[in-house]
């Protein structure tokens, strides 16, 4: 709870939280619309522009960049950590680091869940406006329940995923800072955020087709579309056993990975 | 307290108070840095600070000159002000005779400045690379900002640690850097914020002699702000003693010693008294202060008074007992800078810390 | 003497720029990442909308946007950075000039970022095989324009910067992907319906026009005569942002001496 509580301030305490959440959901609105306006710029030159689609992009542009907001914040937590002391003494306290940096992910998650449903909705909004179309959208409380229902189940995965880039963290000295940026790129690129993972080569359209973000992504594409194929119950199934692996592997990763730069002595080692 | 004050600023023209052959007739000498009546006012919605309230002083060429005094006296912002990123309320400052307020190009020209909190340099850059491009900023030829950056780094012990990239220097060779810095392009004045703060013995000591050396062999002038004593004993010709933004003496540091008269007392008492217990001490006639520090582990307090004669230390001694405590040990001890700022101030550096914090 | 010392302050600050990056082989790693994977995404998108032929907009987008991730983190913020590790106290108490200082960040910048920018395209290149019908001399004046007015808009951002500190990574987030939106960087952005009040903004930003320009003299042919309007324009917006700049630095500068918050230490 503190370690959460510290990620909220350490978010917002320069300004109130409505500005600061407003500033922050401003750039995945635009990133959302630049998705969406490839697509119909694309699929009016070649007459093949449908709604439902449009829809597709709308709702996995927010949420890859939902999961890349919040899984790089442990890697955050240990970078600034270090440069501020902090990340020592969290770490020679009894419950030591992953309690922490689990604290930071969670506060993290609220935020991005907040900002992403914003965008979401922001950009839907004026994707109408702009192309002068509908979009097939279920917005009931069964459907917005569902879609928070994936969301939390998607914190698994991106928690393991946050501990997998720790173990990393933990030993870097240098452009640390850079990884929300490739977790970013990949999860655009592999997560079936806006084109199907079949588009992919093959044998990276296998391994992109059981993610756990990409199952998260399609649960909650059948939560809110309207048609849209597939059990969401399924989706969401696949999305928790995978988070699950990831969350174990992660933690592996992670304790591994601290015990390794205990013994190096580069747990205090700050980065450049 | 103004009447020592005054008694500790008057000019003497005795053989024994000239050091390094300064006259302290300063009138005489062209000035390199001359203030008058700086003051500095800071205001904010919840509160108006006066960080400086109307200081003067000079500082002859060649001079090492120290502003001495605890944290939040008034000594950065009043290099802050002298090296042009700062300006004053009212009052005047010159540096080399050029206005601080008016001209700060002419004086950026002739000065350079460096703290002890920075440690300023590209990580991916060498040493050398950043002593380079900061001379370029003042349009040193390359071939003589090398030369003059082999030639300080020698003095300072940095030559073969010239190459390395900065972040991999140590905290005392990065600030080994930020000194080179300051002197790389052959200033007229140099202002030196804490430049030794949290450094290991050996290179304080290392970058001490240099700027003795800089004074003393190129004749330039190094205005030093700082509230260790001991660096202001070992190399500052004169010292001003700053505290709440007024300056309460200055003179060589022997002089100012001179002026208290008697050895200051230091006692030992248990058990630790409670805060304010030894405030009874201002209360006798001949103490001027005191400062004291605890001893958690042995259970006692260390009590150092400066008092004007040996019957006022027998006054103390005798004090404390009626109040309730055991005096462990007592001796007199040769008076030292912060026990001049006890006479002028009532406190000491670290009880004046904790009030200008709060 | 004072071109002189205008001239090394320029030269120096470049050398410093480029040796921070090409001294470290993974700064090139590290900025290649968003407009990378942007640029990848972005072509795999149209090629699934049945719009091969677009691919080369996203390449393009992928391309300049480096360059624009260079002006808001690199450029914008530095001073910000410099302010935090004591160094721009050291560039006001010396004689160089603050102008000289930006024009040599701003150069920096363009050749540390060329090898990623680079990197973009020919990745770019090789997986998708866009089309092109370039005019060559035109795109690389309007290339070189853009690149100048975008750098002057980072040297005017710079000093809004130094006033705002910590909040400039907030800023900045807000500023990169919008302007990237607006400006249309990976697609005409004329074809969309934006209300003229939108519009008149975005054709404020350089990238706009210098986005326009790129896509008529590569992917169209167009000359310089056709695009001399384009040309005009963001000569007259280079100067102009480099000039406000420069007001704006000493404006605040003198601010910074009265509140005394230049040597302010931002955590």
């Amino acid at each position: 709870m503190a370690s959460a509580w510290a990620g909220w301030q350490r978010d917002f305490g320069w300004t109130n939280p409505i500005a600061g959440l407003s500033l922050k959901t401003i750039g995945p609105i635009a990133s959302v619309l630049t998705a969406s306006t490839v697509y119909w710029l694309g699929s009016s030159a070649a007459r093949s522009f449908d709604p439902t689609n449009l829809a597709y992009i709308l709702v996995g542009a927010a949420l890859y960049a939902h999961v890349a907001a919040y899984s790089w914040v442990p890697s955050l937590a240990i970078t600034e950590g270090k440069w501020s002391n902090v990340f020592t003494q969290v770490y020679i306290s009894p419950k030591s680091s992953p309690p922490y940096l689990a604290g930071r992910c969670l506060a993290s998650f609220a935020t991005s869940a907040i900002t992403s449903g914003g965008s979401l909705v922001g950009a839907s909004v004026i994707s109408i406006y702009l192309f002068n179309t509908g979009l097939p959208f279920v917005l009931t409380p069964v459907s917005i329940g569902l879609l928070v229902v994936a969301l939390v189940v998607n914190i698994f995965a991106s928690m393991g995923l946050g501990f997998l880039l720790s173990a990393y963290t933990i030993f870097a000295t240098k452009f640390e800072w850079a990884l929300p940026v490739y977790v970013s790129g990949l999860l655009m690129v592999f997560s079936g955020a806006l084109f199907p993972v079949t588009l992919l080569p093959w044998p990276v359209s296998a391994v992109a087709d059981v993610l756990p973000f990409t199952e998260f992504i399609r649960a909650a594409r059948v939560a809110l579309i309207a048609g849209y194929p597939g059990s969401f119950w399924y989706y969401l199934g696949l999305s928790f056993v995978g988070g699950l692996v990831f969350l174990v592997l992660g933690l592996a990763a992670y304790a591994a990975a601290e015990h390794r730069a205990r013994r190096l002595g580069v747990v205090d080692r700050k980065a450049v | 307290m103004g009447t020592i004050c005054q008694w500790l600023n008057r000019s003497r023209s005795h053989d024994e108070d000239t050091q390094g052959g300064f006259s302290m007739n300063a009138k005489s000498v062209d000035a390199s840095v001359e203030v008058e009546n700086l003051r500095r006012v800071f205001e904010s919605k919840q509160n108006k600070v006066v960080a400086l309230d109307g200081i003067s002083l000079q500082v002859r060429p060649g001079e090492i000159f120290g502003v001495l005094g605890p944290n939040g006296a008034g000594k950065t912002t009043m290099i802050r002000i002298l090296s042009t990123l700062l300006l004053p309320t009212s009052g005047n400052a010159r540096v080399m005779g050029f206005d601080v307020a008016k001209e700060p190009e002419k004086v950026r020209e002739v000065i350079s400045m460096a703290s002890g909190a920075e440690r300023a340099g590209y990580d991916y850059i060498s040493a050398r690379g950043n002593l380079w491009f900061f001379s370029q900023l003042y349009g040193i030829p390359s071939a003589e900002a090398h030369g003059r950056i082999r030639e300080l780094s020698k003095m300072l012990g940095l030559e073969e640690n010239l190459d390395k990239k900065f972040y991999t220097l140590s905290t005392g060779y990065r600030q080994r850097v930020t000194i080179v810095r300051a002197f790389v392009n052959d200033p007229k004045v140099v202002f030196l914020d804490e430049p030794t703060i949290g450094l290991d013995v050996m290179t304080a000591k290392s970058i001490r002699e240099f700027l003795v050396a800089q004074a003393k062999e190129r004749g330039r002038t190094i205005l030093l702000a700082t509230h260790n004593m001991a660096e202001v004993d070992a190399i500052c010709h004169r010292v001003a003693i700053i505290d709440g933004g007024k300056i309460l003496a200055s003179d060589t540091p022997s002089s100012l010693k001179r002026s208290l008269g008697a050895p200051a007392l230091v006692i030992e008492v248990s058990p630790i008294p409670p805060p304010g217990g030894l405030e009874l001490l201002t209360k006798i006639p001949g103490v001027k202060g005191f400062t004291s520090s605890i001893d958690e582990e042995r259970g006692l307090s260390r009590v150092q008074i400066v008092v004007e004669s040996d019957s006022a230390a027998e006054r103390a001694i005798g004090s404390v007992q009626a109040g309730g405590l055991k005096v462990l040990s007592s001796y007199r001890q040769q008076t030292t800078l912060e026990e001049v700022f006890v006479a002028l101030v009532g406190r000491g550096f670290r009880e004046r810390e904790h009030e200008h914090a709060s | 003497m004072r071109a002189s010392l205008w001239l090394r302050t320029a030269y120096a600050r470049m050398w410093v720029r480029t040796k921070s990056i090409y001294g470290e082989p993974l700064w090139v790693v590290v900025t290649i990442g968003f407009p990378l994977f942007t640029s990848m995404a972005l072509s795999l998108l149209y090629k699934s909308s049945n719009a091969s032929q677009f691919t080369g907009f996203a390449i393009l987008g992928g391309v300049m946007i480096s360059f624009w991730g260079n002006v808001l983190w690199s450029m914008a913020s530095q001073f910000m950075w410099d302010k935090q590790a004591g160094l721009f106290e050291v560039y006001i108490t010396s004689p160089a000039p603050i102008s000289a200082i930006l024009v040599g960040m701003s150069l920096g910048g363009v050749l540390g970022t060329a090898p990623s920018a680079a990197l973009v395209a020919l990745i770019g290149w090789a997986l998708f095989n866009p089309a092109i019908s370039p005019a060559w001399p035109a795109v690389l004046v309007v290339f070189t324009l853009t690149l100048a007015s975008l750098y002057a808009m980072g040297m005017a951002l710079s000093s809004l910067y130094l006033v705002y500190g910590r909040e400039a990574d907030s800023i900045n987030e807000a500023l990169h992907e919008p302007v990237s939106f607006l400006s249309g960087v990976y697609f005409p952005q004329q074809m969309l319906n934006f209300p003229a009040a939108v519009q008149i903004a975005a054709s404020l930003i350089p990238l706009t026009i210098g986005m326009d320009a790129l896509r008529r003299t590569l992917f169209s042919g167009e000359g310089l005569q056709q695009i001399s309007f384009h040309i005009g324009v963001l000569a007259l917006m280079a100067a102009v942002l480099l000039v406000l700049s420069q007001k704006m630095l000493k404006l605040l500068e003198e601010r910074g001496r009265r509140a005394g918050t230049i040597s302010v230490r931002i955590r």
